[in-house]
């Protein structure tokens, strides 16, 4: 992160916040389709930034990249939807409209592009034309008429006869916290919780927020990641889009245990309903009192804005998403420093995932212990999982940690449609391992799912039926990590394309090339997109050798 | 504060990082991203070393020296790893780097030599505007030191990287030419480059003219 140019944007900053580059060139694609240097020097102006360096940020995220006509489609790519139809469906678009993807009709009235992943994988395939988000049975053929309707989404459920994650926010723990909890009671109770992080690390976000709380500085940030970019998992959608009250609680929790009074919300422009709930459920919050100055009359103030991202998957990563959040490229920085240290705006700052910070308010309500209590003998608290469109039940579902992954894909999911079989689960997004239909007796937590070469990672579940091809599955997972790539670390620039290509190319693969380069990309990658890209590919290397050709 | 390279003792100041005691101990870890003017910023992972009680090697420009840590400078894993990412950077380009640069340097210091890697390299592409300086964008590696001297060195700004993954490079100004960019032409982006990608107008012409003459 430069600190340079940070110093730009914060002297061009107005009282009413940042003019980021990235709101000016999205005005301006949705504007006229394409951004051009009128439009960049425009962003330049106004955000503060240089001009090469609005360039630079107009060439790396897919909404700038990607030419317009008067309609936008785009079809996405995620890997739900490769699992329901293997691209099939891509290639029936592309010949419906006329249209390869990324290109756009010559008279500029239609243009098509792709979207990973647009978060309704209960439904795939899907599709987006302008901001409607269609998906599921006839999609294809309403898009093609010119006639998308938004998809319909399953509603949530709860294993719990008390939900903690599903049922509405109440502002019931932030009421108790600030009437009778010290920052510092709340924070020693979060830690005592061990809440672990639901965005992948599974880092304890009570150590998070007392590294921020301890760090010298006045001001300090909650930064919400709502960048939920794991294709195939729609968990922080639900949480964003349906239950904002209960974040919002969260949040301003944080702030309260760690001394901000400032919460960002960084949500994905894939998801164009995210953003306008959150803002709706913010301003709501301000007219009850549960956001703003002297909250419950308590003396703690605390306000929340939301930020939209403009399309990559690394802008998940926390240091890329700081970048972002920002208004610059969505490259990841190295650590130190970190966040806590030196975040937004090279100030303390927390960098939480949706719903962890969704598990605050229960315990600001509850307590510990009760927290423990919720998956006796396992990990604390509970996980929303989510199911692909391959199982009978598709949808987002609460369940205890240490729950089977047979109760959850047979007894929640009801199994595979059509009397499909599970070949085998992606859990946790493109960088958790692929676990085999057959041990399905594993459990849903950390430790058991790690000694299988998985992770909970974003509690996304993808089954691939019986018709999957692995060799496939690898060019698809590794295609995305290639794209996806910021481009910063030599290992993962270079190597995940060099991989791509190896498994692209026919005939068998050199096992020994390909494991030491998932090994020079586990080991020097700056950071987790690199470093776990290996790990689906070393469980298809363990499980499916010879489907894999090596 | 006292650190160990190659069970050797060195005193480095608070907030060194492992790369330096390295080189105060008289050790060369190769190193492509790496501008002691600049912040770290750990692009391009050549400069692995051991550390003591990590589980794998680390990048040793971004790893703060601690009290008493015990750096190795010539582990097996660590050197083999760091070849391995040269040889895919020298995959990437369509050509070999010319000798004296740094990377062709670091290449033989790590014993590297043609890339086994076959696959998508950069394309041929040359920005000829600028009265001194040029642009060989094939030879681009990202390491982001010429963007990175524009800005923490010059305050010229004129430099961005742009694109992402393997299709990342720079370019000067909105990308229509040096010429064309705030370039205050202060060289310091030739001066750092290890490859070439950017440098001097009269030493392409002299390398040109060497090529069409073989």
């Amino acid at each position: 992160m430069s600190h340079n140019l940070i110093e730009m944007l914060l002297r061009s900053e107005s009282g009413e916040g940042p003019p980021s580059a990235l709101a000016s060139l999205k005005q301006a694609i949705e504007d006229h389709g394409e951004i051009t240097d009128d439009d960049r020097r425009a962003a330049a102006a106004r955000s503060g930034l240089p001009e090469a360096t609005v360039y630079g940020i107009s060439t790396y995220y897919d909404d700038f990249t990607q030419v317009r006509g008067d309609r936008h489609l785009r079809a996405c790519t995620g890997t739900a939807c490769w699992a329901a139809r293997f691209d099939a469906q891509i290639l029936e678009l592309e010949e419906g409209l006329g249209l390869r993807v990324g290109q756009r009709s010559p008279d500029a009235t239609l243009s098509l592009g792709e979207a990973v992943c647009l978060g309704m994988c209960h439904s795939a395939p899907a599709y987006r034309d302008g901001d409607t988000v269609d998906a599921g049975l006839g999609a294809l053929q309403r898009l093609l008429n010119g006639s998308a309707t938004e998809a319909f989404e399953p509603d949530w459920s709860s294993v719990l006869d008390r939900p903690v994650l599903t049922a509405a926010g109440t502002f019931n723990g932030l009421r108790r916290a600030l009437a009778e909890m010290t920052p510092d009671s709340y924070l020693a109770e979060v830690k005592e919780a061990n809440l672990r992080g639901r965005g992948g690390a599974g880092f304890p976000a009570g150590v998070k927020w007392e590294f921020a709380r301890n760090s010298p500085g006045d001001q300090k940030f909650i930064v919400v990641n709502g960048d939920e970019g794991d294709p195939g998992s729609y968990i922080d959608k639900y949480l964003m889009e349906r239950n904002p009250d209960l974040l919002i609680e969260g949040v301003a929790l944080a702030g309260y245990a760690v001394g901000a009074t400032h919460g960002l919300i960084y949500a994905r422009s894939e998801y164009p309903r995210s953003a306008p709930a959150l803002r709706e459920a913010i301003a709501r919050a301000h007219e009850r009192g549960d956001l703003g100055d002297d909250i419950y009359a308590s003396g703690f103030d605390f306000q929340i804005t939301v930020e939209e991202g403009a399309g990559s998957y690394l802008a998940g990563e926390e240091t890329a998403l700081l970048n972002s959040l920002q208004g610059l490229r969505a490259t990841v920085s190295v650590r130190p420093p970190f966040p806590a240290e030196k975040g937004y705006h090279e100030l303390p700052t927390v960098i939480n995932n949706v719903e962890t910070l969704c598990n605050a308010p229960f315990i600001a309500e509850h307590g510990a212990q009760a927290y423990a209590g919720l998956s006796p003998g396992a990990t604390p608290g509970t996980k929303l999982i989510c199911l692909n469109e391959r199982f009978v039940n598709p949808g987002v579902f609460e369940v205890r940690f240490a729950t089977t992954l047979t109760e959850i894909c047979h007894g929640l999911g009801g199994g595979l449609k059509d009397g499909h079989e599970i070949k085998a689960l992606q859990i946790g997004g493109p960088l958790g391992g692929i676990l085999p239909g057959d041990r399905l007796d594993t459990l849903l937590d950390f430790d058991e799912l790690a000694a299988e070469g998985c992770m909970v990672g974003h509690g996304g579940i993808v089954a691939f039926d019986e018709r999957t091809n692995m060799r496939e599955l690898a060019c698809h997972l590794l295609d995305f990590g290639a794209r996806e790539s910021c481009g910063k670390c030599f290992p993962c620039r270079i190597g995940l394309q060099r991989g791509l290509e190896m498994v692209q190319a026919p005939g068998d693969l050199d096992r020994d090339r390909l494991e030491e380069l998932l090994e020079t990309l586990e080991v020097a990658s700056l950071c987790a997109h690199g470093a776990a890209m290996p790990a689906p590919i070393r469980s298809l290397i363990a499980h499916w050798p010879q489907e894999l050709g090596v | 504060m006292e650190v160990f390279v190659d069970g050797e003792s060195v005193e480095v100041e608070p907030g060194a990082t492992a790369l330096i005691a390295t080189r105060l101990a008289g050790r060369t870890v190769a190193t492509l991203c790496f501008d002691d003017r600049t912040a770290a910023f750990g692009a391009c992972r050549v400069c692995l070393v051991a550390i003591e009680g990590a589980k794998a090697p680390v990048a040793s420009c971004a790893t703060p020296c601690r009290e008493g840590m015990k750096i190795s400078t010539r582990d097996e894993r660590a050197n083999r790893i760091a070849a391995n990412v040269v040889e895919l950077v020298l995959s990437e380009l369509p050509s070999p780097p010319a000798p004296h640069t740094e990377l062709a340097q670091v290449a033989e210091q790590l014993g590297i030599g043609q890339p086994r890697w076959t696959g998508a390299t950069h394309p041929v592409d040359h920005d000829v505007s600028h009265p001194y300086l040029v642009l060989q964008r094939e030879l681009c590696i990202s390491c982001g030191r010429c963007v990175r001297v524009c800005d923490e060195v010059q305050g010229a700004f004129a430099l961005t990287a742009t694109g992402r993954g393997f299709n990342s490079t720079i370019a000067a100004g909105l990308n229509s030419g040096f010429a064309a960019s705030t370039c205050v032409s202060c060289g310091a982006c030739a001066d750092t480059c290890p490859t070439d990608a950017i440098t001097e107008s009269f030493l392409f012409d002299i390398a040109d003219q060497a090529g069409q003459g073989e």
